[in-house]
């Protein structure tokens, strides 16, 4: 009755994500805790499917949240991630089996109160989460290319049998 | 700016492939990407499947759903799905997903005149476009007459009719199996076994004998020439380790060493023939690719985020 539609799973609806939600979010904790400052929380809306936020507590942390994505996506991620040696933390969970989003985040250690995360990246000084994130694709990508490459290489060396 | 890149360099070895069977090696590369494969594989790879049925007759014994549930089951020859669109992202129609850009249109009418029983199957399936028609799963050798019949629907008796129109749509197995093009796909870590050789001269050949056959696949045998104990067939191991619990029940721990190797995976794949088993690796790793890139974050961003984040640094410490 209550579970979501099957095409959820890797459909991204149209118009999601919007800013505003995050930004009275942030506002109404800035104000009630920090007593300050009209930024976004360091919060930004990439494109439909990847939002991301900085760590108020923690330098260099933020956590990506990427929607009708899963464990395919988000194991990879995170293996790529721990080989980068400037990234301290890294992990990735699914909130909620029918909710289908992942978020990636890395954390200093210090335990972190959640608000919603998902992918947590936390980097030394030496480059930003984002930088960190964006490093990991790219490599996850020039593999992908080097695995297709050699598995078609090796189709045209091996003899087809019928 | 760039940071060093650590990127890894798969290789891969082909042991065994056919059309629908594939057998391969992949090594230097992460247990999460082999994985990450195996699930796209499964669920990602997007095939053609009739995915909507219009039914003008129907006087068997099945009821209509019933039979559009197996006809959406049949697996069709897929080598178009990659550069199909799909339907709810297709403008060339008018919003129905029915044009021939996003669909494949089948026919499919049968009607049973004589005493005999009518099997109605996936062969009496007419489509629309000669690239995509239900798969033809006999042998090629064809021994048996039955073989060659296709994939049955329906059984007609005499006087019973079946008309229908059926839509074929791209899909991904992630919303309906009948999308999936693989039947199965395995992956093992190759097993490094090492025979402590001191401890086996001191066993006797039936000692020996005895150890072999407590492995319940067979991994180990004696070589006729030397009568030492020889790794046959390392592969068949499917990590119980009823040959160490035999060797320490025997009095003899450490008699042999077994361990998975962490970057080395062994693939068997299976396809319904949808689509070449050599084909879905190469497709899946493409879909894997267009995956990531879709949760790619812009350059804009990055530069947008380093203004930011002085700021941000400042706000937090000041």
């Amino acid at each position: 009755m209550n579970a979501p539609d099957r095409y959820e799973r890797f459909v991204v609806p149209e118009g999601t994500k919007k800013l505003i939600p995050f930004i009275s979010f942030f506002f109404f904790f800035f104000f009630s805790s920090y007593l300050s400052v009209n930024c976004n929380g360091g919060s930004s809306t990439v494109n439909d499917r990847v939002s991301y936020e900085r760590d108020t507590k923690i330098i260099n942390a933020a956590s990506f949240t990427i929607e009708r994505e899963d464990h395919t996506v988000g194991n990879v991620l995170r293996m790529q991630l721990h080989r980068d040696e400037s990234v301290l933390f890294a992990g990735y969970k699914l909130p909620h089996p029918l909710q289908y989003k992942i978020i990636v985040r890395g954390s200093g250690g210090y335990g972190f109160e959640q608000l919603d995360w998902v992918l947590q990246i936390h980097t030394t000084s030496q480059s930003s989460p984002m930088q960190a994130y964006n490093q990991a694709i790219n490599d996850l990508d020039k593999e992908l290319n080097h695995l297709k490459r050699a598995f078609e290489d090796e189709m045209t060396k091996h003899p087809r049998e019928y | 700016m760039e940071g060093v890149s650590y990127e890894r360099f798969p290789k891969v070895k082909i042991r065994e492939m056919k059309d629908d069977y594939l057998k391969f090696e992949l090594r230097e590369t992460d247990a999460s990407m082999a994985n990450a494969l195996r699930r796209v594989m499964l669920a990602e790879v997007p095939t053609i499947a009739i995915d909507l049925v219009e039914i003008e007759v129907n006087s068997s014994v099945l009821n209509d759903e019933f039979i559009a549930h197996r006809l959406g089951l049949i697996p069709l020859t897929s080598d178009r799905a990659m550069a199909m669109r799909f339907s709810r992202d297709c403008d060339a129609c008018d919003g129905d997903g029915q044009c021939e850009y996003c669909s494949v249109e089948f026919h499919l009418r049968a009607r049973c005149v004589t005493d005999q029983t009518l099997d109605v199957t996936s062969k009496d399936l007419i489509s629309s476009d000669p690239s995509v028609v239900p798969v033809d799963l006999s042998d090629s050798s064809g021994y048996d007459a039955s073989e060659q019949r296709g994939i049955i629907i329906v059984k007609l008796r005499r006087g019973q009719e079946l008309r229908l129109r059926a839509i074929a749509r791209k899909g991904i197995g992630k919303d309906h199996a009948k999308w999936s093009p693989a039947a199965t796909v395995t992956f093992m870590y190759e097993p490094d076994i090492l025979i402590n050789e001191d401890l086996m001269e001191a066993l006797t050949l039936e000692e020996k004998k005895n150890w072999i056959e407590s492995s319940p696949t067979k991994v180990f045998d004696i070589d006729p020439n030397t009568q030492q104990v020889v790794v046959v067939d390392p592969e068949a191991y499917t990590y119980d380790d009823e040959v160490i619990k035999k060797a320490e029940a025997m009095g003899k721990p450490g008699l042999v060493d077994i361990y998975a190797k962490e970057d080395s995976f062994i693939f068997t794949i299976e396809s319904t023939g949808a689509i070449k088993a050599s084909q879905l690796v190469i497709n899946a790793i493409e879909v894997l690719k267009q995956k990531l890139d879709a949760v790619h974050l812009s350059e804009d961003t990055l530069e947008a985020d380093d203004q930011f984040g002085d700021l941000g640094g400042h706000l937090r410490g000041g």
